[in-house]
């Protein structure tokens, strides 16, 4: 487990290192793309522009631009070009939102997954598989921004069922937080559904032509217990590594055009807005904190990979 | 049963995790809360499409940061509250009187009214403003060069080659502020006026204040800022009912929030679960007939002083022929483009918009802007320029409609005979680079809202001292004599005197539409839309500063 835990922090570092200096350079590589000439305003001097670039340091070299900011970073003092706001103070105050809908909308697509996954394998053929089947297609081909907006024009603002956009805290008002992020997990999972099941329905249908599946029912088990212990378990391994990746892009700003389409200010909104305005520090630090998920969440997987087939050992 | 335990076990703990993770940390407030009562003083929910890129006065330089500085940080002068015209006019602010402007129009002097205090109850010195102008010049403010450019020793103030501006003296004891100019330049009462310049006691921090905004001297102070989410505008405490003559104090507090979804901020307006959506956003097509039906008691078109139009570089082939100039200004069906902008452009020929001192009154040369364009003798005029075939890049940026604007501009060069090909690029580096001399652009779109009402800010853009390497603004290189000589006469006359040389603006106006400098389409409107709340005749749509929440009272 030591030996696991090392292995994986390392490559975390070598990871982060790797994006941030990519990040980086990507946005060093813009045409025009100087942060100066957006801090120092459409009407700035060249002479205003050349102080504007002194004070903040753009006129140093790469390297040292690139470890400064870096520096900034660690020390939790890192601030955005456009509004001279502390990254790390606003992606904290955005985070709770963005957990909300990310584990909410994971844990819920999961559940349903799951369900249409099982009973389209063990009805295969049969008209509750080709109702689940279209209900997935539809879920898999339906835009994520476009069903958003439907979902928000319709309840929320024709009928009145659901706010339109917006979040409350849970602290403040438990059942405003439920009623504002029923909306927005919907149209993500709507897409997720759709995904998990029909992997799920081919795993399972698999696995139940496998001699293992045979010997079971030879041994006169359930048909219950065939299904959920035998089946289903081993059917569920590749699901939780999709899982595990998913939910981490889902913390590092997946959830973009969600947060957009029903203005919840999580991390995904605070990414497209960083990139709209070019505005490096923000971008850098979210793209560094989706990295960090992802490595983490695949260990994480990895440790439920051993859970759920013995077989499988943590050596990294 | 054993492994159906574990999975469930997982899916709790999936779910414990969600709940504590979103308890455990803040967030942003409900949208869907509209007014409510607070004490005695109520309050309405404006949204707003855009955040304000600062709401500390020495950085703020948007319309958005303008609407909630403006009534909270008062300078010298600043503007009368009234919608029109009338709130063009400069009225003293928290000086006692406008300013007393020496013959030669390089020396300014005020005096300060007596007993004012901030909306933390210190009293107001006439050393603060020395010490407001060099704290939005050390925190680099972006029109920061209307100082720099202006006033004496504020060069060498911002290049750190003196300790303050010499130019600027006050004296606490009488009051009496006095600027020196480097030369004349009759906009200066203008740049006195922006909320930049609205007074902050001294000793206040030079560095970005936007989450707690320092005290100011206006009917409102701004708090509960949660950055690039919300703040309010609360009514200030210290401010008496007649502070300061033409200011009001106010009816609500305000609780702003920001919207970024267009649709949605448009939504919660028409069913009323929000009062006030953003004049400076668009209204998606999607919904405009519907506010139109069903809230037309609560919805209008103002027209907004701002110009759009393409520029043309009058430097390089095809554009440095006047023939072609006017070749494309007679081909501009500016209905068509108004079409893009859901009918919010008002179609137009002149580059001083209506509502600007000097807009003229006559008929455009090249045709009627409302009427249907003459692509017959525009195409007559590119043959005999002997142009034809000529290749122009187009460049605009990816916002919604400009993106359509550059389309239908390039499928108009291609149609009159020449090779129009388009260069679209990311809002945020746009004017940057078309900015960049080097790269010598040929057309493409450009616009301008007013930063005051004052025509030689417009003219900024065909001035030929504003031709320079970076951020150049006079994007089509326009350098025309005429126009200099004029423009170096103009210029000087002071703010308060713009309506003697109205004439003499107008001619120069009428003479840059002649030449078909740049290929002007239109004016924008932008939408005052509020809820039933709110008691919509009496809400002003200001001309400077769009919405004025001083305005904004219960039904």
């Amino acid at each position: 487990m030591a030996r696991f835990v090392i292995r994986r922090v390392s490559s975390m570092i070598a990871v982060l290192f790797a994006i941030s200096v990519l990040t980086f350079l990507i946005f060093q590589a813009i045409p025009n793309g100087d942060p100066a000439l957006r801090l120092a305003g459409r009407l700035a001097t060249p002479q205003t522009i050349q102080d504007v670039r002194r004070q903040w340091g753009f006129d140093k070299p790469l390297y040292v631009q690139y470890f400064k900011t870096m520096g900034k970073i660690i020390d939790g003092q890192v601030i955005s070009y456009q509004q001279q706001q502390n990254v790390e103070d606003e992606i904290a105050h955005d985070l709770p939102v963005t957990i909300s809908l990310a584990v909410g909308s994971a844990v819920i697509w999961l559940v349903i997954g799951i369900i249409f996954g099982v009973l389209s394998a063990v009805r295969a053929g049969q008209w509750l598989d080709r109702l689940l089947t279209v209900i997935a297609m539809f879920g898999v081909s339906m835009p994520v921004f476009f069903l958003a907006a439907l979902l928000d024009y319709y309840l929320g603002y024709k009928w009145g069922l659901f706010p339109i956009g917006g979040y409350v805290k849970l602290t403040s008002n438990p059942w405003g937080w439920l009623t504002h992020l029923i909306l927005p997990w919907a149209s993500i999972v709507a897409l997720s559904v759709g995904v998990y099941s029909r992997v799920l329905r081919s795993n399972v249908l698999d696995t139940l032509g496998e001699d293992y599946v045979r010997t079971a029912r030879a041994k006169g088990l359930s048909e219950r217990r065939v299904l959920l212990h035998h089946v289903l378990r081993n059917s569920l391994v590749p699901i939780v590594s999709l899982w595990g990746l998913d939910l981490a892009a889902l913390f590092g700003g997946a959830t973009l055009l969600t947060e957009s389409v029903f203005n919840l200010h999580g991390v995904g909104q605070y990414a497209a807005e960083s990139i709209g305005h070019l505005d490096v520090p923000p971008i850098l630090v979210i793209t560094m904190l989706t990295a960090f998920f992802v490595v983490v969440f695949s260990a994480l997987t990895d440790i439920v990979y051993a859970a759920l087939d013995p077989r499988i050992r943590l050596t990294g | 049963m054993r492994k159906g335990s574990k999975w469930s076990s997982i899916v709790v703990f999936a779910l414990l995790l969600s709940v504590l993770l979103a308890a455990c940390g803040s967030s942003s407030s409900s949208s869907t809360s509209s007014g409510s009562s607070s004490g005695a003083t109520k309050t309405v929910t404006n949204l707003m499409g855009t955040a304000p890129d600062y709401l500390d006065p020495g950085l703020g330089y948007t319309t958005q940061a303008a609407e909630p500085d403006w009534i909270s940080y008062t300078g010298l002068v600043t503007y009368a509250h009234a919608k029109g015209a009338p709130g063009t006019k400069l009225i003293p602010g928290v000086a006692e009187s406008l300013p007393q402007i020496s013959a030669d129009g390089k020396t300014y002097t005020f005096t300060l009214r007596k007993g004012l205090v901030y909306s933390n109850g210190k009293p107001v010195k006439a050393s603060d403003f020395a010490y407001t102008i060099q704290r939005s010049m050390k925190l680099n403010w972006g029109g920061k060069s209307f100082f720099t450019g202006n006033i004496v020793g504020a060069e060498a103030f911002d290049g750190g080659k003196a300790k303050s501006i010499s130019g600027i003296e006050s004296d606490d004891t009488s009051g009496k502020i006095t600027i020196h100019l480097v030369a004349p330049y009759g906009a200066f009462a203008n740049v006195l006026a922006f909320p930049s310049a609205g007074l902050v006691p001294t000793g206040t921090a030079v560095s970005n204040l936007s989450n707690k905004p320092p005290p100011g001297v206006g009917p409102y102070m701004i708090t509960n800022v949660v950055p690039n989410q919300s703040f309010s505008a609360v009514k200030n405490p210290y401010w008496a009912k007649e502070e300061i003559p033409g200011i009001p104090a106010g009816h609500v507090n305000i609780n702003a929030k920001i919207v970024t979804n267009t649709q949605a901020e448009a939504e919660q307006v028409l069913t009323n679960s929000a009062d006030v959506f953003d004049w400076a956003d668009t209204l998606p097509s999607s919904i405009l007939q519907q506010v139109q039906s069903q809230a037309s008691e609560r919805y209008a078109k103002e027209p907004t002083v701002s110009t759009f139009y393409f520029f043309l570089n009058t430097k390089n082939k095809p554009f440095s022929s006047q023939k072609v100039r006017e070749a494309v200004a007679y081909a501009l069906d500016r209905r068509a483009l108004s079409r893009l902008d859901s009918g919010f452009l008002a179609p137009a020929c002149f580059f001083l918009p209506v509502g600007m001192i000097g807009h003229p009154t006559g008929s455009c040369p090249f045709g009627d802007p409302s009427g249907a364009p003459n692509l017959t003798k525009a195409k007559k005029l590119i043959t005999e320029s002997g142009m034809a075939g000529t290749s122009v890049t187009v460049w605009g940026e990816t916002r919604e409609p400009r993106r359509e604007y550059v389309d239908y501009f390039a499928s108009v060069l291609n149609s009159i005979g020449l090779k129009a090909n388009e260069k679209i690029i990311a809002d945020a580096t746009y004017f940057s680079t078309i900015g960049n001399l080097k790269l010598n652009p040929q057309a493409g779109f450009a616009d301008w809202n007013q930063d005051f009402p004052n025509p030689s800010d417009f003219y900024l853009l065909l001035d030929a001292k504003s031709i320079q390497s970076t951020n150049n603004q006079n994007f089509g290189q326009v350098n025309d004599p005429h126009i200099q000589s004029e423009l170096a006469e103009l210029n000087k006359v002071p703010s308060t005197k713009l309506e003697s040389v109205a004439s003499r603006w107008q001619a120069l106006d009428e003479y840059v539409a002649k030449k078909a400098y740049t290929a002007v389409y239109g004016y924008e409107d932008d939408p005052k839309f509020m809820s039933n709340r709110i008691n919509f005749g009496s809400a002003i749509f200001h001309p400077v500063y769009g919405n004025d929440w001083t305005s904004w009272q219960l039904k």
